[in-house]
Parts: structure tokens; C-alpha cells; sequence
């Protein structure tokens, strides 16, 4: 296991994380939280409700009047409406905000570097009209999975994201816990889940009002492999 | 719990949103008088019933425009910007 000190890039809520009892692995130059020293407990409790810290892992943002077609001529699939995010063949997940701005996650168990290969392509060959947006290091990333991720996510936001009213693949701009966050929902599997963005500075109260949110559904945090083994046990279905 | 439609966003709580002022509009800033700039950046008609006014979706930096009755505080139309100033000049 590893020590997130010694990686030059490591969550914004290491210390949380620690704190809780993760163990750390390297991961493209990253120290992740894999585990919280039950990785089979871990597996059961996603499945009901389970906060997991993507915040290490690769994603990217465009802006500008021309970075929609741009994405698309780099066959990013989807962008058709605002407030959607479409699944891609890596796996990684493409999501419209607006008529001049998309983001794009990579994708959580590790399949394909996307933004690694977008961010190249557009430092290689600048495009007018299409700018990067660092939201690796301004946004934190949690994964908040589970049966009762709708429930929790409840008591801190007004938008009813109750998987009838907001399927998998919709997204949200909106305040939660009076911050303002992008929540997108995805499926892992059978699992409904919610990707939740925001500025990294409020990452350490973020993850603090979210686990305080989950105690009454009895949620924990999770490590990266708990959700990796949700996606992996599901793969084939329609995992996010 | 009052509701404001988002022209990008949807059905949104009013805590979402700031107010940015009546839309009015800019004078030729070369051409202005003194007099004209300042009613422009401090002055407001403050007038009762439909009026312009510029709102903002503060989690998406989005600025729109809706139209409010000022003496019943009714949301009459939220629309985007671009439909009253179009492109921005290059």
C-alpha cells in the first residue's frame, strides 16, 4: 500500500480519508483510495448505499463555441442535449452542460485514457473556439452508489433525483449543501449511482455533509476497487 | 418554495438564482454624455408591472432573461439572452 504523500497528486480529502482508514494505491501517478480495510464489506454495502472518492482519477472539461464539434470530430458520441451524459466505448462518460461546454470522465475502472488522448489532441493542435477546463484540479469527484443514493442525496437537494424522475444518463446543475455541484446520474449495473463535481475547495466539506447525509441509510465510504467490482461484475449490462 | 424556469436548466428553487437588474440598454459608450453613462449604471426605472430583467443560475454561471410582473411577482417568460442581443461582436 502506498503513502499519499509521496505521489505528487492525490485526492483533495486524503486527510479524510486516512482519517477513516484507507489504503492507498498508485494509480497513473495518483495515490486512490482502494480500500477502507474491508474491500468484501465494502462490495456488500454499495449496493445499499457507499461514498467513493474519484477525485485522483482522470477527467477534463471544454469550453468555448467551437468545443462541442470539436469533441465530436474526435468521435465523442452523444452532446446532443444540454444536461445529458452519454456512456462511450471506453467507458468513460461524455456529458453535455451547455451549448459551449462539456466534461468528460474517465472511467473509473481504468479502461481507456479519453482525456488523456483529448487533452493531447488539443495541445497538439489547438483549436479555435475549444479551451481546456482543468477539472481535475478545480472539482472534486465522489461516486455516490446505492439503493439509497437517491434517498440521501434528498436531504441535501432540491431537485428530485429518484431514479423515475432522473434516470441514468441525466444531469443536474444545482446546489447541494448549498454548494454548487453537477450530479449526473449513472447506472453500475443494477447499482444506481450519482457522479458529484464541484469546486475543490469545499471537497473537504463536500465529503463531510455527504457522510453525514448517508448514516441514517447506514452508507460508508468505499474504496475505488468496491466500485470497480461493481462495474466489473456488471459488465456487459449497462454499467456507468 | 418559489420556482424559476431555467432556460438551460429546468425548474430550479429561487435560491439558485440572483437577480441581475433591469435589462436596459447600453449607450455608445464614445458618444455618451456624462449624465447618460451615469443614469445608465445607477439608475433604475423601478417600474410597476411586466418588466425585462436579467437573472442568474448561479451553479452554471448562466445568465438568461425573464420577464416578471413587478406588483404580483410573477414569472411572466424566462428566455435565453442570445434571443434579444444574438451573437457577441467579434
Amino acid at each position: 500500500m502506498a503513502e499519499p504523500g509521496a505521489y505528487a497528486r492525490r485526492s483533495f480529502v486524503y486527510r479524510e480519508l486516512a482519517a477513516c482508514g484507507a489504503r492507498f494505491r498508485g494509480a497513473g501517478g495518483a495515490a486512490v483510495a482502494v480500500d477502507f480495510g474491508d474491500p468484501e464489506g465494502e462490495r456488500r454495502s454499495l449496493a445499499r448505499l457507499g461514498l467513493c472518492d474519484l477525485s485522483p482519477l482522470p477527467r477534463i472539461g471544454f469550453r468555448g463555441p467551437a468545443a462541442l464539434d470539436w469533441l465530436r470530430a474526435k468521435r465523442v458520441r452523444g452532446l446532443d442535449r444540454d444536461n445529458r451524459a452519454d456512456i462511450q466505448r471506453s467507458g468513460a462518460l461524455a456529458v453535455r452542460l451547455a451549448p459551449t461546454e462539456a466534461l468528460v470522465l474517465g472511467n473509473p475502472a481504468g479502461r481507456g485514457n479519453l482525456c488523456d488522448r483529448l487533452e493531447a489532441a488539443l495541445d497538439e493542435n489547438p483549436e479555435p473556439g475549444c479551451y481546456k477546463a482543468m477539472r481535475r484540479d478545480g472539482s472534486f469527484h465522489f461516486l455516490l452508489a446505492g439503493a439509497h443514493a437517491a434517498d440521501a442525496m434528498a436531504t441535501l437537494c432540491g431537485v428530485d433525483l429518484r431514479p423515475l424522475a432522473f434516470p441514468a444518463g441525466s444531469v443536474a446543475q444545482t446546489s447541494v449543501a448549498r454548494i454548487s455541484t453537477i450530479v449526473i446520474a449513472v447506472a453500475l449495473g443494477e447499482v444506481p449511482a450519482f457522479h458529484l463535481l464541484g469546486d475543490s475547495a469545499s471537497a473537504s466539506y463536500a465529503w463531510s455533509v455527504l457522510v453525514d447525509a448517508m448514516t441514517e441509510f447506514d452508507g460508508v465510504p468505499v474504496g475505488l476497487d468496491a466500485v470497480r467490482h461493481a462495474i466489473g461484475a456488471n459488465a456487459g449490462r449497462s454499467a456507468g | 418554495m418559489k420556482i424559476l424556469h431555467c432556460p438551460l436548466n429546468g425548474p430550479r428553487n429561487i435560491s439558485e438564482f440572483v437577480c441581475g437588474g433591469e435589462v436596459v440598454e447600453m449607450p455608445e459608450a464614445g458618444a455618451a454624455t456624462d449624465g447618460e453613462w451615469a443614469d445608465y449604471v445607477f439608475g433604475h426605472e423601478n417600474a410597476r408591472g411586466a418588466v425585462r430583467e436579467w437573472w442568474f443560475h448561479v451553479p452554471t454561471a448562466y445568465w438568461f432573461i425573464a420577464e416578471r410582473d413587478t406588483g404580483t411577482d410573477e414569472i411572466l417568460r424566462t428566455y435565453p439572452a442570445s434571443e434579444v442581443f444574438g451573437r457577441r461582436p467579434p
